[in-house]
């Protein structure tokens, strides 16, 4: 890994510099009192108080709603054209956990049958992190396996260093092409213990206990007891950066059509609704289970990881204030 | 709220009820819905201005109504949902003990509707003078203006449907948007999928809504789509003099037909 520093004075400049070469650059911005990730004119519109973003980055490699292919039928002849994607985009200002994250999506999507458009919105995009310097309640990074100092899936990784500088992490090829267009912008350095300037996040759970334990419980009622609350919405797989079930729609007529690919959630009742009226999760405590066996069970057996890496936002988000962590430490305690 | 706990003690003690929904508030001072199934759980009950939720929306839920008969305590809000529901014939006297703490701090028990009705009359919750605010000032613009506005609060809904889950008033059991044979609404969370699914559940809550707030409370994007309803409820009342939940019998303009209506297209 190569190691840099910037000058934080010298931000605006970079980003100035990359949005000249045409590219588009994504930042934290505040609505309300929530900061999501949007494009932004001038410096001062970017928020660097935040915990966390509202939504995950996520939807920069797989929007809430994407074409896959449009078609059309000129009197018997057709044709179908599938997108191409040429936008560049510069992502700054996510959390490691996100990073983390994304590398996870990136395996779901990208392995066993690559998605090209996923790959071709990687292709084009830099994801920047910015190392946390304070937490929440609801952040448990570090009972997951990673950390504030985390940099995997980051292409590069900001710590503010508290002395006017931020210390520069380049972690993937795609990250030294972005610092070297730039060269008069970073200065060299080498690598740097940077954990003293990082957020101390403490260990809510052990994973190493959880994760054999969760199959046994199974046919329990702790699901039941866990989720009497839940009123079944799609906010904690929506704003989840590592959810990635989706749903296909295709919206045509004699003429011409369009094949979309939108998010979805395993909170519905209609997920998992047959044509035949039968529902194999019939009620919201069996949803509620698949959620937390899919994270912390599922992926173990499909892709030898978990899929959760601890931002909090399911639980910041959640219209009735269920907490995973707090359903996971039931579960280790059961 | 010791009396609190006393009475939810006593509620399931004596076999009125076998789960009751109130509020907690957790370790990390988080407020939120708790289900007490035995009495000595009755300490876990915490009431304060903090607690926001409706919790009229669990009276729908298929695991809350395997319990049996149910206890709930409710706020105004969710007094005013319960009555609104109870009007649309969704919930039965018998089944359901309700117990709301009054402006003086006491505890009340309802025996039934009726006097639910009547607290809701006596207790009328002011509106809220931000969103009256709020809607005041899109009702002076253009309606160019004001369709701009919406288009783009509307472009960033995530189709979460939070909004709707949250929402006591929102209970039918598949809703026009899960209709998919044929399809009604365009599923997908585009421009046009947004507005028609905005619109559609605006007019289902025209007059029914009780202004309890939550769909703007729950909204992850921070969308005020109460105001929709706050102000269709408005026209509701002033058209036709109705307002939602504060009557324990259905007088419903939009689902009723009258020979004599002023409106000439509808005959
Ligand atoms: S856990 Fe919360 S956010 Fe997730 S589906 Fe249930 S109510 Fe919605
Ligand atoms: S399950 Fe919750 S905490 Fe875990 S990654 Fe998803 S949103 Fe974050
Ligand atoms: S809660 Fe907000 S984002 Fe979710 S469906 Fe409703 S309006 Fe859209
Ligand atoms: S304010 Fe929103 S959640 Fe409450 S009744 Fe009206 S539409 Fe439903």
């Amino acid at each position: 890994m190569n190691y840099k520093t910037l000058n934080t004075n010298k931000l605006p400049e970079f980003f100035e510099k990359i949005k000249k070469t045409g590219k588009t650059v994504l930042a934290p911005r505040k609505k309300g009192n929530k900061t999501f990730f949007a494009t932004f004119d001038s410096f001062d519109q970017i928020n660097f108080d935040y915990v966390q973003t509202a939504l995950s980055p996520k939807s920069v490699l797989f929007p809430r709603v994407e074409e896959l292919f449009t078609y059309k039928n000129d009197d018997g002849t057709y044709s179908v054209k599938e997108p191409e994607l040429k936008n560049e985009v510069v992502v700054f200002g996510m959390r490691p956990c996100d990073g983390v994250a994304l590398d996870y999506l990136c395996d779901f999507f990208l392995n066993e049958n690559p998605d090209k458009l996923l790959q071709d919105r990687k292709n084009n995009t830099t994801f920047i992190s910015l190392a946390c310097k304070s937490f929440d309640n609801d952040c448990f990074c570090t009972s997951v396996g990673s950390s504030p100092a985390e940099t995997l899936g980051s292409d590069l990784c900001f710590t503010d260093m508290g002395n006017g500088s931020y210390y520069v992490e380049v972690v993937t090829d795609k990250g030294q092409k972005l610092v070297d267009a730039f060269p008069d912008l970073f200065a060299d350095t080498k690598e740097i213990n940077k954990v003293e300037q990082l957020a101390q996040v403490p260990v809510r759970f052990e994973l190493k206990n959880l994760v054999p334990k969760i199959p046994t419980v199974f046919e329990t009622n702790i699901w039941l007891d866990q989720s009497l609350a839940c009123i079944g919405c799609g906010a904690c797989a929506y704003v989840c950066p590592t959810c990635s079930c989706f749903d296909v729609q295709d919206e045509c007529n004699p003429k011409a059509g369009t094949r979309l690919r939108c998010w979805d959630s395993c909170a519905f009742g209609q997920f998992t609704l047959h044509a035949s009226g039968h529902n194999p999760r019939e009620v919201q405590s069996n949803r509620w289970r698949n959620r937390v066996m899919h994270k912390f069970n599922y992926s173990v057996q499909n892709m030898n990881t978990i899929s959760c890496v601890g931002c909090g936002r399911c639980i910041r988000v959640c219209p009735a204030g269920m907490s995973i962590i707090e359903h996971l430490i039931s579960v280790e305690e059961a | 709220m010791q009396e609190l706990h006393n009475k939810i003690k006593s509620i399931l003690e004596n076999g009125s009820a076998s789960l009751f929904i109130a509020y907690q508030k957790s370790r990390e001072g988080k407020i939120t819905p708790t289900f007490i199934t035995k009495p000595e759980q009755s300490q876990k009950a915490y009431f304060g201005d903090d607690c926001k939720q409706n919790l009229a929306v669990y009276i729908h839920k298929q695991e809350v109504k395997n319990f049996g008969k149910v206890g709930i305590f409710a706020n105004i809000y969710t007094l005013k949902s319960l009555l609104q529901i109870y009007a649309e014939n969704q919930i039965r006297d018998d089944y359901l003990k309700v117990v709301t703490i009054n402006p003086n701090g006491a505890i009340v028990e309802f025996a039934n509707f009726m006097e639910i009705e009547n607290y809701v009359n006596e207790n009328k919750p002011a509106p809220n003078p931000e969103d009256m605010e709020r809607v005041e000032k899109l009702s002076n613009l253009s309606r160019e203006e004001r369709w701009d506005y919406w288009l783009n609060e509307l472009s960033t809904c995530i189709k979460c449907y939070a909004c709707r889950a949250a929402c006591p008033m929102c209970y039918c059991t598949k809703c026009t948007v899960d209709c998919n044979q044929p399809q009604w609404i365009s599923t997908p969370s585009h421009s046009l999928g947004n507005i028609e699914w905005h619109i559609m559940r605006a007019m289902h809550l025209a007059g029914r809504c009780v202004e309890c707030n939550e769909c703007a409370r729950v909204c992850p994007m921070d969308i005020p789509l109460n105001l929709l309803t706050v102000k269709l409820n408005d026209t509701a009342n002033i058209e036709f003099g109705q307002q939602a939940g504060l009557k324990g019998e259905l007088d419903y303009a939009l689902s009723t037909f009258k020979v004599d209506d002023k409106e000439n297209f509808i005959r």
